[in-house]
Protein backbone atom coordinates (compact mmCIF):
# COMPACT_ATOMS: atom_id res chain seq x y z
CA UNK A 1 0.00 0.00 0.00
CA UNK A 2 1.37 3.40 -1.01
CA UNK A 3 0.27 6.03 1.49
CA UNK A 4 -0.03 9.68 0.48
CA UNK A 5 -0.65 12.49 2.99
CA UNK A 6 -2.55 15.53 1.73
CA UNK A 7 -4.11 18.50 3.44
CA UNK A 8 -7.81 19.25 3.05
CA UNK A 9 -8.67 22.22 0.89
CA UNK A 10 -7.63 23.48 -2.50
CA UNK A 11 -4.52 21.27 -2.81
CA UNK A 12 -6.67 18.20 -2.15
CA UNK A 13 -9.17 19.10 -4.86
CA UNK A 14 -6.43 19.64 -7.43
CA UNK A 15 -4.54 16.53 -6.35
CA UNK A 16 -7.68 14.41 -6.69
CA UNK A 17 -8.14 15.67 -10.25
CA UNK A 18 -4.57 14.57 -11.04
CA UNK A 19 -5.15 11.17 -9.39
CA UNK A 20 -8.36 10.74 -11.36
CA UNK A 21 -6.55 11.40 -14.64
CA UNK A 22 -3.93 8.84 -13.62
CA UNK A 23 -6.68 6.28 -12.94
CA UNK A 24 -6.42 6.44 -9.14
CA UNK A 25 -10.04 6.68 -8.05
CA UNK A 26 -11.86 6.47 -4.76
CA UNK A 27 -15.26 4.95 -3.93
CA UNK A 28 -15.99 7.58 -1.27
CA UNK A 29 -16.37 11.24 -1.92
CA UNK A 30 -13.09 12.32 -0.38
CA UNK A 31 -14.04 15.99 -0.40
CA UNK A 32 -17.25 15.68 1.59
CA UNK A 33 -16.72 12.58 3.71
CA UNK A 34 -15.57 13.02 7.31
CA UNK A 35 -13.27 10.03 7.18
CA UNK A 36 -9.52 10.66 7.29
CA UNK A 37 -8.30 7.54 5.46
CA UNK A 38 -9.37 6.57 1.94
CA UNK A 39 -8.31 3.52 -0.05
CA UNK A 40 -8.23 3.78 -3.81
CA UNK A 41 -10.21 1.34 -5.94
CA UNK A 42 -6.96 -0.06 -7.31
CA UNK A 43 -6.13 -1.39 -3.83
CA UNK A 44 -2.63 0.06 -4.11
CA UNK A 45 -2.99 3.67 -3.00
CA UNK A 46 -4.27 5.20 0.19
CA UNK A 47 -4.66 8.86 1.03
CA UNK A 48 -4.71 10.27 4.52
CA UNK A 49 -5.96 13.76 5.31
CA UNK A 50 -3.83 15.81 7.65
CA UNK A 51 -3.22 19.45 8.56
CA UNK A 52 -1.15 21.27 5.89
CA UNK A 53 1.79 21.92 8.19
CA UNK A 54 1.78 18.26 9.28
CA UNK A 55 2.34 16.81 5.79
CA UNK A 56 6.18 17.02 6.00
CA UNK A 57 6.12 15.37 9.44
CA UNK A 58 4.06 12.36 8.30
CA UNK A 59 6.37 11.91 5.32
CA UNK A 60 9.67 12.46 7.11
CA UNK A 61 8.81 9.80 9.70
CA UNK A 62 7.55 7.41 7.03
CA UNK A 63 3.99 7.25 8.43
CA UNK A 64 3.11 8.27 4.87
CA UNK A 65 5.29 7.29 1.92
CA UNK A 66 4.60 10.52 0.10
CA UNK A 67 2.75 13.78 0.50
CA UNK A 68 1.63 16.85 -1.35
CA UNK A 69 2.49 20.16 0.27
CA UNK A 70 3.25 23.76 -0.60
CA UNK A 71 6.87 24.90 -0.73
CA UNK A 72 6.08 27.34 2.10
CA UNK A 73 5.19 24.47 4.41
CA UNK A 74 8.28 22.50 3.37
CA UNK A 75 10.64 25.42 3.91
CA UNK A 76 9.15 26.13 7.29
CA UNK A 77 9.28 22.51 8.47
CA UNK A 78 12.92 21.93 7.37
CA UNK A 79 11.94 18.27 7.04
CA UNK A 80 14.46 15.97 5.41
CA UNK A 81 12.31 14.57 2.60
CA UNK A 82 12.96 13.98 -1.08
CA UNK A 83 11.23 16.51 -3.32
CA UNK A 84 11.29 14.94 -6.77
CA UNK A 85 8.45 16.78 -8.47
CA UNK A 86 6.96 20.27 -8.67
CA UNK A 87 3.23 20.26 -9.36
CA UNK A 88 1.64 22.86 -11.52
CA UNK A 89 -0.77 24.27 -8.99
CA UNK A 90 -0.89 26.05 -5.67
CA UNK A 91 1.11 28.99 -6.98
CA UNK A 92 1.73 31.85 -4.54
CA UNK A 93 4.54 33.93 -3.10
CA UNK A 94 6.13 33.97 0.32
CA UNK A 95 6.83 37.66 0.82
CA UNK A 96 7.79 40.36 3.25
CA UNK A 97 5.08 43.02 3.33
CA UNK A 98 4.57 46.31 5.12
CA UNK A 99 2.27 49.31 5.16
CA UNK A 100 1.94 51.10 1.83
CA UNK A 101 4.87 53.37 1.14
CA UNK A 102 7.39 51.29 3.10
CA UNK A 103 9.91 49.94 0.62
CA UNK A 104 12.76 48.53 2.74
CA UNK A 105 13.15 45.52 4.98
CA UNK A 106 13.85 47.93 7.83
CA UNK A 107 17.45 46.93 8.55
CA UNK A 108 18.79 50.45 8.08
CA UNK A 109 16.17 52.32 10.12
CA UNK A 110 15.21 49.98 12.92
CA UNK A 111 17.52 48.49 15.57
CA UNK A 112 15.42 45.31 15.50
CA UNK A 113 12.69 44.64 12.98
CA UNK A 114 9.55 43.19 14.53
CA UNK A 115 8.06 40.69 12.08
CA UNK A 116 4.67 39.06 12.53
CA UNK A 117 4.35 35.69 10.80
CA UNK A 118 3.21 32.11 10.92
CA UNK A 119 6.56 31.18 9.31
CA UNK A 120 9.15 31.84 12.06
CA UNK A 121 11.85 29.64 10.47
CA UNK A 122 11.55 31.10 6.98
CA UNK A 123 11.54 34.60 8.45
CA UNK A 124 14.54 33.97 10.66
CA UNK A 125 16.56 32.42 7.79
CA UNK A 126 15.71 35.26 5.43
CA UNK A 127 16.57 38.13 7.78
CA UNK A 128 19.60 36.35 9.29
CA UNK A 129 21.07 35.88 5.82
CA UNK A 130 20.90 39.65 5.38
CA UNK A 131 22.30 40.42 8.81
CA UNK A 132 19.16 42.17 9.97
CA UNK A 133 18.15 41.57 13.60
CA UNK A 134 14.51 40.49 13.92
CA UNK A 135 12.04 39.82 16.65
CA UNK A 136 9.59 37.19 15.49
CA UNK A 137 6.00 37.76 16.57
CA UNK A 138 4.29 34.43 16.05
CA UNK A 139 0.68 34.65 14.86
CA UNK A 140 -1.63 32.00 13.42
CA UNK A 141 -3.89 34.08 11.20
CA UNK A 142 -4.94 37.59 10.12
CA UNK A 143 -1.26 38.48 9.93
CA UNK A 144 -2.17 41.65 7.98
CA UNK A 145 -3.54 43.16 11.17
CA UNK A 146 -0.19 43.28 12.92
CA UNK A 147 1.35 46.36 11.20
CA UNK A 148 -2.00 48.19 11.34
CA UNK A 149 -2.21 47.85 15.10
CA UNK A 150 1.46 48.60 15.65
CA UNK A 151 2.20 45.02 16.74
CA UNK A 152 4.88 44.56 14.05
CA UNK A 153 6.94 46.58 11.55
CA UNK A 154 6.77 43.97 8.79
CA UNK A 155 4.97 40.73 8.09
CA UNK A 156 6.04 37.55 6.29
CA UNK A 157 3.10 35.79 4.73
CA UNK A 158 1.74 33.91 1.72
CA UNK A 159 0.49 36.17 -1.03
CA UNK A 160 -1.76 34.76 -3.74
CA UNK A 161 -3.47 37.58 -5.63
CA UNK A 162 -2.34 40.37 -3.32
CA UNK A 163 -5.96 41.40 -2.79
CA UNK A 164 -5.94 40.89 0.99
CA UNK A 165 -2.79 42.95 1.33
CA UNK A 166 -4.23 45.73 -0.82
CA UNK A 167 -7.52 45.91 1.06
CA UNK A 168 -5.60 46.31 4.31
CA UNK A 169 -3.29 49.00 3.00
CA UNK A 170 -0.21 46.74 2.75
CA UNK A 171 2.26 46.10 -0.04
CA UNK A 172 4.95 43.55 -0.87
CA UNK A 173 8.45 44.78 0.09
CA UNK A 174 10.39 41.74 -1.13
CA UNK A 175 9.52 38.26 -2.36
CA UNK A 176 11.31 35.53 -0.38
CA UNK A 177 10.31 32.62 -2.62
CA UNK A 178 7.81 31.61 -5.27
CA UNK A 179 5.84 28.73 -3.85
CA UNK A 180 3.87 25.97 -5.52
CA UNK A 181 2.76 22.47 -4.62
CA UNK A 182 5.42 19.78 -4.38
CA UNK A 183 5.36 16.04 -4.25
CA UNK A 184 7.51 14.89 -1.34
CA UNK A 185 8.67 11.35 -0.63
CA UNK A 186 10.09 9.68 2.45
CA UNK A 187 13.77 8.78 2.04
CA UNK A 188 13.32 5.13 3.00
CA UNK A 189 10.21 4.72 0.81
CA UNK A 190 12.15 6.26 -2.06
CA UNK A 191 14.55 3.31 -1.81
CA UNK A 192 12.37 0.48 -0.59
CA UNK A 193 9.25 1.23 -2.68
CA UNK A 194 11.15 2.44 -5.71
CA UNK A 195 8.76 1.03 -8.34
CA UNK A 196 5.68 2.47 -6.64
CA UNK A 197 7.37 5.85 -6.21
CA UNK A 198 8.39 6.06 -9.86
CA UNK A 199 4.90 4.98 -10.99
CA UNK A 200 3.33 7.59 -8.76
CA UNK A 201 5.65 10.33 -10.02
CA UNK A 202 4.84 9.26 -13.58
CA UNK A 203 1.12 9.42 -12.85
CA UNK A 204 1.36 12.97 -11.54
CA UNK A 205 3.53 14.30 -14.36
CA UNK B 1 15.34 25.21 39.87
CA UNK B 2 13.95 22.20 38.10
CA UNK B 3 12.75 19.22 40.05
CA UNK B 4 15.44 16.53 40.35
CA UNK B 5 12.94 14.02 38.98
CA UNK B 6 12.85 15.65 35.57
CA UNK B 7 15.12 14.37 32.85
CA UNK B 8 16.91 16.70 30.43
CA UNK B 9 15.45 16.55 26.89
CA UNK B 10 17.34 14.18 24.64
CA UNK B 11 18.23 11.52 27.19
CA UNK B 12 16.62 8.15 27.66
CA UNK B 13 16.69 5.25 30.05
CA UNK B 14 16.47 1.62 28.96
CA UNK B 15 15.09 -0.83 31.50
CA UNK B 16 14.51 -4.60 31.60
CA UNK B 17 13.39 -5.97 28.26
CA UNK B 18 14.46 -2.84 26.35
CA UNK B 19 17.97 -2.98 27.82
CA UNK B 20 18.21 -6.74 27.23
CA UNK B 21 17.14 -6.24 23.63
CA UNK B 22 19.85 -3.64 23.11
CA UNK B 23 22.53 -5.99 24.43
CA UNK B 24 21.26 -8.89 22.31
CA UNK B 25 21.40 -6.70 19.19
CA UNK B 26 24.82 -5.43 20.17
CA UNK B 27 26.20 -8.92 20.73
CA UNK B 28 24.83 -10.17 17.42
CA UNK B 29 26.48 -7.31 15.54
CA UNK B 30 29.76 -7.62 17.44
CA UNK B 31 29.94 -11.29 16.53
CA UNK B 32 29.47 -10.41 12.84
CA UNK B 33 32.25 -7.82 13.08
CA UNK B 34 34.54 -10.27 14.86
CA UNK B 35 33.75 -12.81 12.18
CA UNK B 36 35.37 -10.42 9.69
CA UNK B 37 38.45 -10.07 11.94
CA UNK B 38 37.59 -6.70 13.45
CA UNK B 39 38.87 -6.03 16.94
CA UNK B 40 37.09 -3.97 19.52
CA UNK B 41 38.27 -0.51 20.47
CA UNK B 42 36.85 1.25 23.53
CA UNK B 43 37.61 4.93 23.01
CA UNK B 44 37.18 7.69 25.60
CA UNK B 45 33.86 9.47 26.01
CA UNK B 46 35.58 12.86 25.59
CA UNK B 47 38.54 14.21 23.68
CA UNK B 48 39.82 17.56 22.43
CA UNK B 49 37.13 19.48 20.58
CA UNK B 50 39.43 19.98 17.56
CA UNK B 51 39.73 16.22 17.03
CA UNK B 52 36.06 16.07 16.08
CA UNK B 53 35.75 19.38 14.27
CA UNK B 54 38.61 18.54 11.90
CA UNK B 55 36.65 15.63 10.55
CA UNK B 56 32.98 16.43 10.87
CA UNK B 57 33.28 19.89 9.45
CA UNK B 58 32.25 23.26 10.71
CA UNK B 59 28.58 22.70 9.89
CA UNK B 60 28.31 20.47 12.94
CA UNK B 61 30.07 22.73 15.40
CA UNK B 62 26.87 23.73 17.11
CA UNK B 63 25.88 20.11 17.66
CA UNK B 64 28.89 19.32 19.79
CA UNK B 65 28.65 19.33 23.59
CA UNK B 66 31.82 21.05 24.61
CA UNK B 67 33.36 22.16 27.86
CA UNK B 68 36.55 23.59 29.22
CA UNK B 69 38.78 21.65 31.57
CA UNK B 70 40.76 23.16 34.45
CA UNK B 71 43.79 23.74 32.23
CA UNK B 72 41.70 25.76 29.80
CA UNK B 73 41.58 23.12 27.06
CA UNK B 74 38.40 22.87 25.02
CA UNK B 75 37.06 19.35 25.22
CA UNK B 76 34.02 17.72 23.68
CA UNK B 77 31.80 14.75 24.46
CA UNK B 78 32.20 12.45 21.46
CA UNK B 79 29.64 13.26 18.75
CA UNK B 80 30.87 10.30 16.63
CA UNK B 81 33.50 7.56 16.75
CA UNK B 82 35.23 7.78 13.38
CA UNK B 83 37.55 10.66 14.29
CA UNK B 84 38.59 8.91 17.51
CA UNK B 85 39.30 5.66 15.72
CA UNK B 86 41.23 7.36 12.91
CA UNK B 87 43.32 9.30 15.41
CA UNK B 88 44.13 6.14 17.38
CA UNK B 89 45.03 4.23 14.20
CA UNK B 90 47.65 6.76 13.11
CA UNK B 91 49.07 7.35 16.58
CA UNK B 92 48.96 4.37 18.94
CA UNK B 93 48.69 1.87 16.08
CA UNK B 94 51.06 3.62 13.67
CA UNK B 95 53.33 0.59 13.36
CA UNK B 96 50.57 -2.04 13.30
CA UNK B 97 50.26 -4.12 10.12
CA UNK B 98 47.69 -2.78 7.69
CA UNK B 99 44.82 -2.91 7.29
CA UNK B 100 43.79 -2.03 10.81
CA UNK B 101 40.29 -3.36 11.48
CA UNK B 102 38.44 -1.94 14.47
CA UNK B 103 34.88 -1.96 15.74
CA UNK B 104 33.21 0.05 18.49
CA UNK B 105 29.90 0.24 20.30
CA UNK B 106 28.75 3.02 22.58
CA UNK B 107 26.92 6.27 23.08
CA UNK B 108 27.57 9.50 21.21
CA UNK B 109 26.12 12.92 21.96
CA UNK B 110 24.85 15.56 19.60
CA UNK B 111 22.82 18.60 20.38
CA UNK B 112 20.10 18.09 17.79
CA UNK B 113 16.35 17.71 17.65
CA UNK B 114 15.45 14.22 18.89
CA UNK B 115 13.99 12.56 15.82
CA UNK B 116 13.21 9.14 14.42
CA UNK B 117 13.96 7.32 17.65
CA UNK B 118 17.29 9.05 18.09
CA UNK B 119 17.75 11.16 21.18
CA UNK B 120 20.59 13.61 21.81
CA UNK B 121 22.47 10.76 23.39
CA UNK B 122 22.26 7.76 21.10
CA UNK B 123 23.98 4.44 20.56
CA UNK B 124 26.21 3.74 17.60
CA UNK B 125 27.90 0.50 16.67
CA UNK B 126 30.20 0.28 13.71
CA UNK B 127 33.44 -0.71 12.02
CA UNK B 128 36.40 1.12 10.51
CA UNK B 129 38.94 -0.29 8.07
CA UNK B 130 42.15 1.74 7.88
CA UNK B 131 44.79 1.08 5.26
CA UNK B 132 42.73 -1.51 3.40
CA UNK B 133 42.76 0.27 0.06
CA UNK B 134 39.83 0.55 -2.29
CA UNK B 135 38.72 -3.07 -2.07
CA UNK B 136 37.90 -2.44 1.58
CA UNK B 137 34.75 -0.70 0.31
CA UNK B 138 33.38 -4.09 -0.70
CA UNK B 139 34.38 -5.64 2.62
CA UNK B 140 32.56 -2.90 4.52
CA UNK B 141 29.44 -3.24 2.39
CA UNK B 142 29.42 -7.02 2.82
CA UNK B 143 29.67 -6.60 6.60
CA UNK B 144 26.67 -4.25 6.48
CA UNK B 145 24.73 -6.81 4.45
CA UNK B 146 25.60 -9.70 6.75
CA UNK B 147 24.71 -7.62 9.81
CA UNK B 148 21.23 -6.89 8.48
CA UNK B 149 20.75 -10.53 7.53
CA UNK B 150 21.94 -11.67 10.94
CA UNK B 151 19.20 -9.57 12.50
CA UNK B 152 16.66 -11.40 10.33
CA UNK B 153 16.02 -8.44 8.08
CA UNK B 154 15.67 -9.92 4.61
CA UNK B 155 14.36 -6.87 2.80
CA UNK B 156 16.71 -3.90 2.84
CA UNK B 157 18.18 -1.45 0.40
CA UNK B 158 21.63 0.06 0.41
CA UNK B 159 21.75 3.42 -1.30
CA UNK B 160 25.25 3.80 -2.73
CA UNK B 161 26.79 6.97 -4.09
CA UNK B 162 30.18 8.63 -4.30
CA UNK B 163 31.22 12.15 -3.38
CA UNK B 164 33.70 12.03 -6.27
CA UNK B 165 31.02 11.94 -8.95
CA UNK B 166 29.51 15.27 -7.88
CA UNK B 167 32.94 16.49 -6.77
CA UNK B 168 34.45 15.93 -10.22
CA UNK B 169 31.67 17.97 -11.77
CA UNK B 170 31.91 20.94 -9.41
CA UNK B 171 35.72 20.92 -9.58
CA UNK B 172 35.32 22.32 -13.07
CA UNK B 173 32.75 24.89 -12.12
CA UNK B 174 33.97 28.25 -11.02
CA UNK B 175 31.44 29.24 -8.37
CA UNK B 176 31.73 30.60 -4.83
CA UNK B 177 31.59 28.04 -2.03
CA UNK B 178 28.15 29.28 -0.99
CA UNK B 179 26.62 28.54 -4.39
CA UNK B 180 28.15 25.07 -4.40
CA UNK B 181 26.54 24.35 -1.01
CA UNK B 182 23.21 25.52 -2.35
CA UNK B 183 23.59 23.20 -5.33
CA UNK B 184 24.46 20.38 -2.97
CA UNK B 185 21.43 21.12 -0.81
CA UNK B 186 18.89 20.98 -3.65
CA UNK B 187 20.51 17.89 -5.21
CA UNK B 188 20.46 16.21 -1.82
CA UNK B 189 16.66 16.74 -1.70
CA UNK B 190 16.34 15.68 -5.36
CA UNK B 191 14.50 18.96 -5.55
CA UNK B 192 14.00 19.28 -9.29
CA UNK B 193 12.06 22.57 -9.30
CA UNK B 194 14.45 24.09 -6.75
CA UNK B 195 17.44 23.00 -8.84
CA UNK B 196 15.89 24.53 -11.95
CA UNK B 197 15.34 27.88 -10.21
CA UNK B 198 18.90 27.86 -8.87
CA UNK B 199 20.43 26.92 -12.25
CA UNK B 200 18.62 29.79 -13.93
CA UNK B 201 20.39 32.22 -11.62
CA UNK B 202 23.87 30.71 -12.10
CA UNK B 203 26.32 31.86 -14.79
CA UNK B 204 27.07 28.39 -16.19
CA UNK B 205 27.37 26.93 -19.67
CA UNK B 206 24.28 25.05 -20.84
CA UNK B 207 26.27 21.78 -21.01
CA UNK B 208 27.17 22.04 -17.32
CA UNK B 209 23.62 22.91 -16.39
CA UNK B 210 22.29 19.87 -18.20
CA UNK B 211 24.72 17.63 -16.28
CA UNK B 212 23.66 19.11 -12.95
CA UNK B 213 20.01 18.86 -13.95
CA UNK B 214 20.42 15.13 -14.56
CA UNK B 215 22.01 14.24 -11.20
CA UNK B 216 18.82 13.84 -9.11
CA UNK B 217 17.55 11.30 -11.68
CA UNK B 218 20.72 9.24 -11.64
CA UNK B 219 19.44 6.65 -9.24
CA UNK B 220 18.62 2.99 -9.87
CA UNK B 221 20.54 -0.06 -11.09
CA UNK B 222 23.57 -0.50 -13.32
CA UNK B 223 21.91 1.47 -16.14
CA UNK B 224 22.46 4.64 -14.08
CA UNK B 225 26.21 4.25 -14.46
CA UNK B 226 25.93 3.91 -18.22
CA UNK B 227 23.72 6.97 -18.38
CA UNK B 228 26.14 8.96 -16.22
CA UNK B 229 29.09 8.01 -18.45
CA UNK B 230 27.31 9.64 -21.35
CA UNK B 231 27.18 12.91 -19.44
CA UNK B 232 30.63 13.51 -18.01
CA UNK B 233 34.20 13.71 -19.26
CA UNK B 234 36.23 14.59 -16.18
CA UNK B 235 38.64 12.03 -14.79
CA UNK B 236 37.50 12.15 -11.15
CA UNK B 237 33.87 11.45 -11.98
CA UNK B 238 34.81 8.74 -14.46
CA UNK B 239 36.96 6.99 -11.86
CA UNK B 240 34.13 7.10 -9.34
CA UNK B 241 31.81 5.48 -11.90
CA UNK B 242 34.41 2.77 -12.63
CA UNK B 243 34.65 2.01 -8.94
CA UNK B 244 30.89 1.92 -8.43
CA UNK B 245 30.62 -0.37 -11.44
CA UNK B 246 33.22 -2.66 -9.92
CA UNK B 247 31.27 -2.84 -6.66
CA UNK B 248 28.01 -3.41 -8.51
CA UNK B 249 29.55 -6.24 -10.54
CA UNK B 250 30.82 -7.97 -7.41
CA UNK B 251 27.43 -7.62 -5.74
CA UNK B 252 25.79 -8.99 -8.86
CA UNK B 253 28.05 -12.05 -8.84
CA UNK B 254 27.28 -12.63 -5.17
CA UNK B 255 23.55 -12.45 -5.86
CA UNK B 256 23.22 -9.29 -3.77
CA UNK B 257 22.65 -6.70 -6.49
CA UNK B 258 18.93 -6.47 -5.69
CA UNK B 259 19.87 -4.86 -2.36
CA UNK B 260 21.94 -2.15 -4.02
CA UNK B 261 20.66 1.12 -5.45
CA UNK B 262 23.16 3.38 -7.16
CA UNK B 263 22.37 6.98 -6.27
CA UNK B 264 24.69 9.58 -7.77
CA UNK B 265 22.66 12.32 -6.11
CA UNK B 266 23.72 10.99 -2.70
CA UNK B 267 25.88 13.90 -1.56
CA UNK B 268 24.99 14.12 2.13
CA UNK B 269 27.28 13.47 5.03
CA UNK B 270 30.17 14.77 7.06
CA UNK B 271 32.90 16.78 5.35
CA UNK B 272 35.38 13.96 5.89
CA UNK B 273 33.92 11.66 3.22
CA UNK B 274 36.09 11.28 0.13
CA UNK B 275 34.78 8.34 -1.89
CA UNK B 276 31.78 6.05 -1.60
CA UNK B 277 28.89 7.00 0.64
CA UNK B 278 26.03 4.74 1.61
CA UNK B 279 22.90 4.48 3.70
CA UNK B 280 20.83 1.41 4.52
CA UNK B 281 17.04 1.45 4.65
CA UNK B 282 14.57 -1.17 5.86
CA UNK B 283 10.81 -1.34 5.15
CA UNK B 284 9.52 -0.58 8.64
CA UNK B 285 11.35 2.67 9.29
CA UNK B 286 11.28 6.08 7.62
CA UNK B 287 14.90 6.84 8.52
CA UNK B 288 18.14 5.08 7.57
CA UNK B 289 19.41 2.46 10.02
CA UNK B 290 23.05 2.57 8.95
CA UNK B 291 25.34 4.91 7.10
CA UNK B 292 28.97 5.08 6.16
CA UNK B 293 31.57 5.75 3.54
CA UNK B 294 35.17 6.41 2.66
CA UNK B 295 37.14 9.12 4.45
CA UNK B 296 40.70 8.95 3.15
CA UNK B 297 41.51 12.52 4.12
CA UNK B 298 40.81 12.15 7.82
CA UNK B 299 43.80 10.05 8.97
CA UNK B 300 46.09 12.54 7.19
CA UNK B 301 44.80 15.36 9.37
CA UNK B 302 46.18 13.37 12.31
CA UNK B 303 49.55 12.90 10.62
CA UNK B 304 49.49 9.79 8.41
CA UNK B 305 48.08 9.25 4.99
CA UNK B 306 45.93 6.13 5.26
CA UNK B 307 42.95 4.93 3.28
CA UNK B 308 39.89 4.60 5.48
CA UNK B 309 36.32 3.35 5.16
CA UNK B 310 33.66 2.45 7.69
CA UNK B 311 30.03 2.50 8.66
CA UNK B 312 27.85 2.48 11.73
CA UNK B 313 24.41 1.33 12.77
CA UNK B 314 22.07 3.39 14.86
CA UNK B 315 21.10 0.95 17.62
CA UNK B 316 18.19 3.14 18.75
CA UNK B 317 16.69 2.82 15.30
CA UNK B 318 17.34 -0.90 14.94
CA UNK B 319 15.51 -1.37 18.22
CA UNK B 320 12.35 0.02 16.64
CA UNK B 321 12.08 -2.64 13.98
CA UNK B 322 11.26 -6.31 14.26
CA UNK B 323 14.33 -8.53 14.33
CA UNK B 324 12.74 -11.98 14.19
CA UNK B 325 16.02 -13.93 14.43
CA UNK B 326 16.87 -12.44 17.78
CA UNK B 327 14.95 -13.83 20.70
CA UNK B 328 15.19 -11.80 23.83
CA UNK B 329 14.29 -14.44 26.43
CA UNK B 330 12.57 -13.51 29.66
CA UNK B 331 14.33 -14.46 32.84
CA UNK B 332 13.78 -18.14 33.82
CA UNK B 333 14.84 -18.09 37.42
CA UNK B 334 14.01 -20.64 40.11
CA UNK B 335 12.25 -18.95 43.03
CA UNK B 336 13.58 -19.78 46.50
CA UNK B 337 12.66 -18.48 49.94
CA UNK B 338 14.68 -15.68 51.44
CA UNK B 339 15.54 -17.61 54.62
CA UNK B 340 18.49 -19.67 55.90
CA UNK B 341 17.59 -22.81 53.94
CA UNK B 342 16.67 -20.68 50.95
CA UNK B 343 20.07 -18.98 50.87
CA UNK B 344 21.78 -22.36 50.96
CA UNK B 345 19.57 -23.63 48.14
CA UNK B 346 20.26 -20.45 46.18
CA UNK B 347 24.02 -20.90 46.46
CA UNK B 348 23.72 -24.49 45.28
CA UNK B 349 21.69 -23.43 42.26
CA UNK B 350 24.12 -20.63 41.47
CA UNK B 351 27.08 -23.02 41.63
CA UNK B 352 25.24 -25.18 39.10
CA UNK B 353 24.94 -22.10 36.89
CA UNK B 354 21.17 -21.74 37.37
CA UNK B 355 19.34 -18.44 37.74
CA UNK B 356 17.67 -17.85 41.08
CA UNK B 357 15.20 -15.35 42.40
CA UNK B 358 14.93 -14.91 46.14
CA UNK B 359 11.40 -14.27 47.41
CA UNK B 360 12.01 -11.42 49.82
Amino acid sequence: MFVVAIAKGRLLELSLELFCKAGIEFADNVLTSRKLIFDAKDGKHRIVLVKPSDVPTYVEYGAADAGIAGLDVLMESRADVVQPLGLKFGYCKIAVAAQKGVTSLGGAELPTVRVATKYPNITMDFFNARGIPVEIIPLNGSIELAPLLGLADRIVDLVESGQTLKENGLEIVEVIAESSARLVVNRASYQIKRTEVLQFIGALQ
Amino acid sequence: MKAYTQIPPGTQILIGHAARRRRVLERALCSVFEGWSYEEIVPPIFDYYDVFIKGMGRGLEEQVYRFIDRDGNILALRPEFTSLVAKTAVTRLASAPKPIRLYYSGEVLRFEKPKGGRQREFAQIGVENLGGGKQADVEILLIAVESLQRLGISEFQINLGSVDFFGGIVDRIDLPEEQISRLKAVINLKDQPGLETLLQSLPLEERRKSILRAIPHLTGGREVLTEARGLIRNERSIQSLDHLEEIYTIFDKLGLARHLTIDLGEVRGFDYYTGILFRAYVPQLGFEVASGGRYDGLPATFGEDLTAVGFSFSLDRLEQIATPQLDVPDSQATEVNGDATGFEQALKLRRAGKAVKLCL
